[in-house]
């Protein structure tokens, strides 16, 4: 087996645990059919591209790219447990380079945000089954957002991992940078009927280019500011990736 | 480098190795050789270079100068490849803190590339060897200190390696579990496989190392087998004797007698260190003779490994301050 894959072996048995499960798993489906219902009746629905969606259905695909990136949050994690318990040292005194550790990292998260979005999709599927326009881009365009926004989030997970030493420290920067990325995005609310300052921040985010990417692939609403911020999200991630990687190298031990 | 062609007999060469840290010489010009098939034993106090060393021979941090061949391979060029062939257990401990032991080793095989069959049969005799029956089942955060660093050991020996680094390996282990440790790494050396040992316990070098560096503020003071060191640096002997009653005048009694170093701790005891023994012993005898001084017991230690350690190391510095 190549090296890449015999670490993505491990970081999944070490990060497969009941809590990360439930937080991976059970909260985005709890929170899309709670908080989807429950809004309806305050929420009409909600202009999307040139169509308009009801707001389960709009939160359901938003979930799927909050969900990619909440599972990014393994890759600072397995980092952070690696330096904190001696098996990063361990690891790089093996058969394994640091850009294997860092690839390996990446398609972990890459498994598991794509696992993890394919259970709410298909939890989620009676929810917006009406307004699904399945096209050939349809999962082409999934896994585009799914490799794509598992490396941009995880770089930046493992960039914070690097810089951290304490599990405090990490946690509340990672939460913080997080939930700003959820709340100022059209994950949870569209930028239309936001307030100037907060529209302009949406797409400072991008949390905010992945899910109209995920939504174009789904609703078959693709566009040209689409096609923009695919190149975006590429840049970005291949960017900080860049960054991650030099970082994870640098680490001295 | 030729490799191939002749057998390999050095594992280990480095030529004016040295590692700085900002303002730290670490380790500072060193050259060794170590021949295949022996355990190479690497002592040093506190902060004298050793791990550092470990680290630049497996390749984990880079010399600030000179040159590193490890299995005649580079391994400044080919890190990879040379710790394709090495297993290290570093002095900080290392460990999956959610997976049981037998998990975490069978993982560890994995990582290894050892095929699951070979796996298996491995994680069971490695449980046996390293007496694990007990705690198999129980994940790694919930090891005491001490057994926990018996399955980081244990962990290395889930792969073939031709060379190991072993740095403190038996910090935190109780007696039996080290001797069983160290018969165990006899074992494996009986069967080909070089090693590269740390520590602090003396008495560990001298059972288990054919040779043995003493390295002192990153430089080596000292390379011999323990025997030739003993030679070399252990003609003082230690004589205690212990006397029946205080003995005020003891000091001034004593004082003319020369090339000898002489300690009373409490007045009813006397420690002469010296290289003519012998002779220093039958003056002190009698004195105390002549002065009707009774001895209550008398002895005379060997020389060991750790007196030679402290007196390479005192030596060292006292020509370098
Ligand atoms: N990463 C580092 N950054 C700065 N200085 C370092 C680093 N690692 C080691 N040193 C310094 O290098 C010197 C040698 O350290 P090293 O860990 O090799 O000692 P050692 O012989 O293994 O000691 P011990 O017996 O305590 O394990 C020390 O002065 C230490 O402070
Ligand atoms: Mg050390």
């Amino acid at each position: 087996m190549h090296p890449v894959l015999r670490l993505v072996n491990r970081n999944i048995t070490i990060s497969i645990n009941p809590g990360f499960l439930i937080w991976q798993i059970i909260f985005p489906l709890i929170y899309i059919f709670v908080a989807g219902f429950a809004y309806t009746s305050l929420i009409d629905d909600v202009p999307f591209e040139n169509t308009k969606l009801d707001y389960p259905t709009y939160l359901a695909t938003g979930m799927i790219g909050f969900n990619i990136m909440n599972s990014t949050l393994i890759s600072g994690i397995i980092i952070w447990n690696d330096r904190r318990h001696g098996m990063f040292e361990q690891i790089m005194a093996g058969p394994f380079t640091r850009t294997d550790y860092i690839l390996s990292n990446i398609c972990t998260i890459g498994i598991v945000g794509m696992l993890s979005a394919a259970i709410i999709a298909f939890v989620g599927y009676p929810i917006f089954f009406d307004s699904i326009e399945f096209s050939a881009f349809t999962l082409p365009i999934l896994i585009f957002a799914s490799i794509f926004g598992s490396i941009l989030f995880g770089s930046i997970a493992s960039i914070i991992s690097t810089r951290l030493r304490s599990s405090e420290g990490f946690n509340v920067i990672i939460n913080t940078v997080f939930l700003f990325f959820a709340f100022v995005s059209t994950a949870f609310y569209p930028v239309s009927g936001t307030p100037e300052p907060l529209a302009t921040a949406f797409y400072i985010n991008p949390l905010t280019y992945l899910v109209d990417i995920i939504r174009a692939g789904f609703f078959g609403t693709f566009s040209n500011f689409i096609i923009t911020e695919m190149f975006v999200l590429i840049i970005l991630a291949v960017g900080l990736f860049s960054i991650a990687t030099r970082l994870l190298t640098r680490l001295d031990f | 480098m030729d490799r191939g062609s002749d057998r390999i007999v050095s594992c280990i060469v480095t030529n004016l190795l040295s590692k700085s840290y900002d303002n730290v010489i670490a380790v500072d010009g060193i050259d060794l050789d170590v021949k295949s098939g022996q355990v190479f034993g690497f002592l040093g106090p506190n902060g004298a270079g050793k791990s550092t060393t470990i680290k630049l021979l497996t390749t984990l941090v880079q010399p600030t100068s000179g040159s590193v061949t490890i299995l005649g391979i580079n391994a400044i060029k080919h890190p990879l490849k040379v710790r394709n062939r090495i297993g290290v257990v570093l002095q900080q401990p290392s460990y999956e803190p959610t997976l049981t032991v037998e998990k975490s080793l069978e993982k560890y095989g994995m990582m290894w590339n050892v095929d699951r069959k070979q796996r298996k049969d491995k994680v069971e005799e490695l449980i046996e060897s390293f007496d694990l029956q007990e705690i198999r089942k129980k994940k790694n955060e919930d090891l005491s200190i001490g057994q926990r660093r018996r399955v980081q050991v244990a962990r290395e020996f889930m792969h073939e390696m031709e060379l190991l680094f072993l740095d403190e390996p038996t910090i935190g282990l109780d007696p039996s579990a080290r001797r069983k440790l160290l018969d165990f790494l006899k074992n494996k050396v009986k069967t080909g496989l070089t090693i590269f040992y740390t520590t602090h316990v003396l008495t560990e070098a001298e059972y288990l190392c054919d040779k043995i560096a003493i390295i002192n503020k990153g430089k080596i003071i000292a390379v011999d087998s323990p025997d030739e060191l003993k030679n070399r640096f252990g003609n003082e002997k230690t004589i205690k004797i212990h006397m029946a009653g205080i003995q005020q005048n003891l000091l001034k009694l004593l004082s003319g007698i020369q090339d000898c170093k002489i300690d009373f701790n409490s007045g009813t005891n006397i420690t002469i260190n010296s290289n003519k023994s012998e002779l220093v012993l039958m003056q002190v005898l009698q004195l105390l003779n002549k002065n009707n001084i009774i001895i209550e017991d008398l002895s005379a230690m060997p020389t060991n490994l750790e007196e030679i350690f402290i007196k390479a190391v005192n030596d060292s510095n006292a020509s370098s301050s």
